[in-house]
């Protein structure tokens, strides 16, 4: 079942294009990312799935209700906005107090969001004393206080430190398994997605460029990553480097991560030999496998700079 | 879920936030202290007839009560609502199960509803303990005075929350709103008067006078004591009421576009 179906939905700000022909659904019981470059149209594309915007043209449905201005849609999913703020006078405590009554919640739920996201120690501060990471564990906490189906959530990790990030992520992962919530999470941050997404939509442009499971893209856009064990990684990576056909070159101490677009895959097995023997590395292993998110991401974006687009249209079904 | 639980929230929120220890504690202060000392110098101003009288007393106490309440109301649409707009707070906002409509109706109840509650509720207990035989014998003046006072302070609190709105931008719209308001009600009163009276035309008046009507109240009653003839302009009693009428609606218009804009057009 799809908790959010959007159909061909353009949103423009005067001149400025900012969605244009998006469509896009996800799945009950999924994680899925929205990825993109900066001002491609992520958060235009997330305040029209949360009804802060009216399309200008297209159709969304979340929970199969149109969401602009539907206060009883809003206690069925969970909002965190990018760079989310609160009444700032208000205790953390109290705040999330009055928000329980809001959602018709018990008062005590306060207390266990807040132990979810370890803001214990916060309940007595004014939440414009919170510094940015606690005052996004603020923003999940309000948003898991209505136990949603599904949370929306616009640059959740924009403000926050590695470990905090990382902590998130988790806690995502938690609601996830033990709730069985569906996300929906636009981030640029493509690494942190590529842990917890089981779907993507890479948007450019306005539009989803490719959507779909991360191994389903991979194989249907045709980018792969070569992983290369070798003795001498610093030397052999200098020359992958020169390819004109690979996409990245990722170095560590024990190989190179190659990423290649289509049946180059082919040619790279053919080249690293040759290289390797002008680099006087020794290979240890080769081996290819499914590109990472980062990979597809590169290639939304060149794809997109090149004009040469690609997207899918929803089954609006 | 009923919609009373969230907007009572919603509302007690704005509360919270618009009048933050101790400004309501000033606010009922000035206001009693404003009530007693303006009403005390009204009795002696000499006018002793009754409408006027009571016109005169209601309206000298009350004028600089209003002065003091636009300045809440000024900051908490204008900066208040213009900063919620700007930092995101309305974003939260919008994600409780309230329509739109509800919300920008809990956010005015507390930006505007309490200073003018405390104002028509320190005033009007004022003025009746000071003079209760001139309130009890002409309550219908009374009620035109208060009406004919309030219908500027309520298109001030209506533009300015188109300003907000707009402008999307606290300190902007408190810097814009203050211009508008001194513009409109300082210097365009002396802009109107200068002219009527070096012109000896009323027609500047009149035009005037739907902005703020108590101008027309005030000058039926001081016709009715000076006379016509001293007078550039004397409306009828009727007049007074469709001036006034033509205020309210003036200040129903403000309104209508504000909430149609905010529930429709607002993009945040």
């Amino acid at each position: 079942m799809s908790l959010i179906l959007v159909d061909d939905i353009a949103k423009s700000y005067g001149k400025v294009v900012a969605v244009d022909g998006l469509s896009l659904r996800v799945e009950e019981g999924s994680i899925m990312g929205l990825i993109g470059p900066n001002d491609v149209g992520k958060t235009t594309t997330i305040k029209i799935i949360v009804g802060l915007l009216k399309p200008d043209r297209g159709f969304v449905r979340v929970f199969n209700e149109e969401p602009w201005d539907n206060p009883a849609l809003k206690s069925r999913i969970g909002i965190i906005h990018e760079r989310a703020r609160f009444p700032s006078h208000h205790k953390v405590l109290d705040y999330l107090q009055r928000v329980c009554r809001i959602f018709g919640k018990p008062e005590s739920r306060a207390r266990e969001v807040l132990a979810l996201t370890k803001l214990e120690d916060a309940y007595d501060r004014t939440i414009k004393t919170l510094s940015a990471v606690m005052l996004q564990k603020f923003a999940i906490a309000h948003a898991w206080i209505n136990q949603p189906g599904l949370i929306i959530a616009d640059e959740p990790t924009s403000n926050l430190d590695p470990e905090a990030r990382s902590d998130l992520l988790d806690l995502i992962l938690k609601l996830h398994h033990d709730e069985n919530v569906t996300f929906l999470i636009s981030s640029d941050i493509v690494p942190e997605l590529n842990k917890v997404c089981d779907s993507v939509a890479i948007i450019n442009q306005g539009k989803v460029w490719a959507s779909g499971g991360l191994t389903e893209l991979s194989e249907r856009l045709g980018a792969r990553t070569t992983r290369i064990s070798t003795d001498n990684p610093e030397a052999l990576a200098g020359l992958i480097r020169k390819l004109e056909y690979v996409s990245r070159v990722e170095v560590d101490s024990r190989g190179v991560s190659v990423g290649v677009i289509g049946e180059e895959d082919e040619r790279l097995y053919e080249d690293v030999p040759k290289l390797a023997k002008k680099a006087k590395a020794r290979i240890v292993g080769i081996q290819s496998g499914t590109a990472s998110l980062e990979e597809l991401f590169r290639l939304a974006v060149r794809s997109g700079k090149g004009g040469g687009q690609r997207w899918e249209k929803a089954d609006p079904s | 879920m009923g919609k009373g639980r969230p907007f009572l929230e919603v509302f007690t929120c704005a509360l919270n936030e618009d009048y933050r220890f101790p400004i309501l504690e000033i606010l009922v202060f000035l206001c009693a202290l404003c009530t007693f000392v303006l009403g005390g110098l009204a009795a002696v101003s000499g006018f002793t007839t009754g409408e006027a009288f009571t016109h005169n007393i209601v309206s000298s106490s009350t004028l600089p009560l209003i002065i003091l309440v636009v300045i809440p109301i000024l900051k908490n649409i204008a900066y208040g609502l213009g900063s919620d707009i700007e930092k995101g707070i309305t974003q939260t906002l919008f994600s409780y199960p309230l329509k739109r409509g509800y919300i920008l109706t809990a956010k005015l109840l507390s930006a505007l509803g309490i200073p003018l509650l405390l104002f028509l509720g320190i005033s009007i207990f004022g003025l009746f303990l000071l003079f209760p035989d001139i309130i009890l014998a002409n309550p219908d003046t009374v009620f035109l005075t208060y009406a004919a006072q309030l219908s500027p302070v309520l298109l001030a609190a209506g533009l300015l929350l188109l300003l907000a709105l707009r402008l999307k931008r606290g300190v902007l719209a408190l810097i814009t709103g203050l211009g508008l308001c001194i513009v409109l009600f300082v210097i365009f009163d002396a802009i109107v008067n200068s002219l009527a009276y070096t012109t000896g035309s009323d027609w500047s008046l009149k035009i005037y006078a739907v902005i703020t009507p108590n101008l027309a109240l005030q000058e039926y009653y001081l016709g009715t004591i000076l006379g016509f003839t001293h007078k550039i302009w004397v409306p009828s009693f009727s007049e007074v009421l469709l001036y006034l009428l033509a205020g309210y609606l003036l200040v129903a218009l403000v309104f209508t576009i504000g909430y149609v804009y905010f529930k429709r057009g607002l993009r945040i």
